[in-house]
């Protein structure tokens, strides 16, 4: 059981501080000078933080690092990269990934 | 179709990721014996569940609230990001507006309105947009959250519900490698996502999406020379 004040401090000092990240640049947007470099820079932010997203998902997800079980993952999202590199939709990767690591792992148990 | 429709509908497709992910918060909550009061409060006020999933355990531990609250900001700081991408959008909106979708920035309303950026004519038609993705997300996680938490973690592990979000990443990333050098970041990103996942506190994810636009600056600037 956590103990209530202990909780609301900890998460009091969280919503501050989370509210400040996530207002910072958005509060203060009528006064930034937005380059067109700063706006092309913009548009790779995508590509920098999804993929440091979901690579330690799938060579991560047992708490190390760990190729051999992690196999299926990798297979899945390999198989997963190329289909949606044609099929651009995301229920038919999430579809496609989860019930191919599930008859992988089948396959493999 | 009206771009608040079209960004709530936007979310539809990840509900697959998203609903497993809230009813592991929601089990977390209750597993922590957390009353419903204060898991709600957590829940709708830091709307973060990556940070709530790492902390809860911490606290249950009685760890330092430096230590705790420090853990919590560092994985929330990728945050900082998206709201430098949304700033442009913003420039012009009213404060409330402002507020609304400061509060509601999470990586997959973030992510849902990077995919379909092309798509905006106007700022407004943006705003709209991810107004719509942000109330569509907002629902859907506080209403799986609030199945995890009176029923528990009921989906079973072998469907591997929890590769679900990584998933649903690899849809929104794809669309936005316009270019090699979009890719070649990505694939920067992939590898030191590896490299600095040992990082302590859980800092390598920053610290990989900082190099990676550091990289990402570099090709800009040397394009342009």
């Amino acid at each position: 059981m956590i103990e209530q004040n202990y909780f609301l401090t900890n998460t009091l000092l969280m919503i501050i501080g989370t509210v400040c990240i996530r207002g910072s640049f958005i509060a203060f947007a009528s006064r930034l000078k937005i380059t067109p470099i700063t706006r092309e820079l913009f548009t790779f932010i995508p590509a920098a933080i999804l993929p440091a997203i979901f690579i330690p998902a799938t060579f991560f997800h047992q708490g190390q690092l760990d190729l051999i079980a992690g196999k299926e993952r990798f297979i899945v999202l390999l198989i997963c990269l190329g289909a949606t590199y044609f099929i651009r939709n995301t229920l038919f990767c999430v579809g496609l990934g989860l019930s191919l690591l599930y008859t992988l792992h089948a396959l493999t148990a | 179709m009206t771009p608040l429709k079209r960004g709530f509908l936007s979310i539809l497709p990840i509900v697959s990721g998203i609903l497993p992910f809230g009813v592991v918060m929601g089990a977390t909550f209750s597993e922590a014996q957390l009353p419903f009061w204060q898991a709600l409060f957590m829940n709708v006020a830091l709307y973060s569940g990556a940070a709530q999933l790492a902390t809860i355990p911490l606290m249950k531990l009685k760890t330092a609230v430096f230590v705790v609250v420090g853990t919590g900001l560092i994985i929330n700081i990728r945050f900082l990001l998206y709201s430098a991408a949304l700033a442009p959008y913003m420039q012009k909106a009213p404060w409330w507006i402002k507020v609304f979708c400061s509060f509601t920035l999470t990586d997959q309303s973030y992510a849902a309105m990077s995919a379909h950026s092309d798509s905006f004519e106007t700022n407004e038609d943006a705003i709209r947009f991810y107004l719509g993705s942000a109330l569509g997300m907002f629902f859907f996680w506080h209403s799986s959250t609030l199945i995890g938490y009176v029923f528990g973690n009921i989906a079973p592990a072998s469907l591997n519900l929890d590769y679900a979000v990584p998933l649903s990443f690899v849809a929104l990333l794809i669309p936005s490698l316009k270019t090699n050098n979009h890719k070649l970041v990505a694939l920067v990103s992939s590898l030191l996502s590896l490299l600095l996942y040992p990082m302590p506190l859980r800092t390598g994810l920053i610290t990989t999406a900082l190099i990676s636009i550091g990289v990402a600056w570099v090709l800009i600037k040397r394009r342009k020379v």
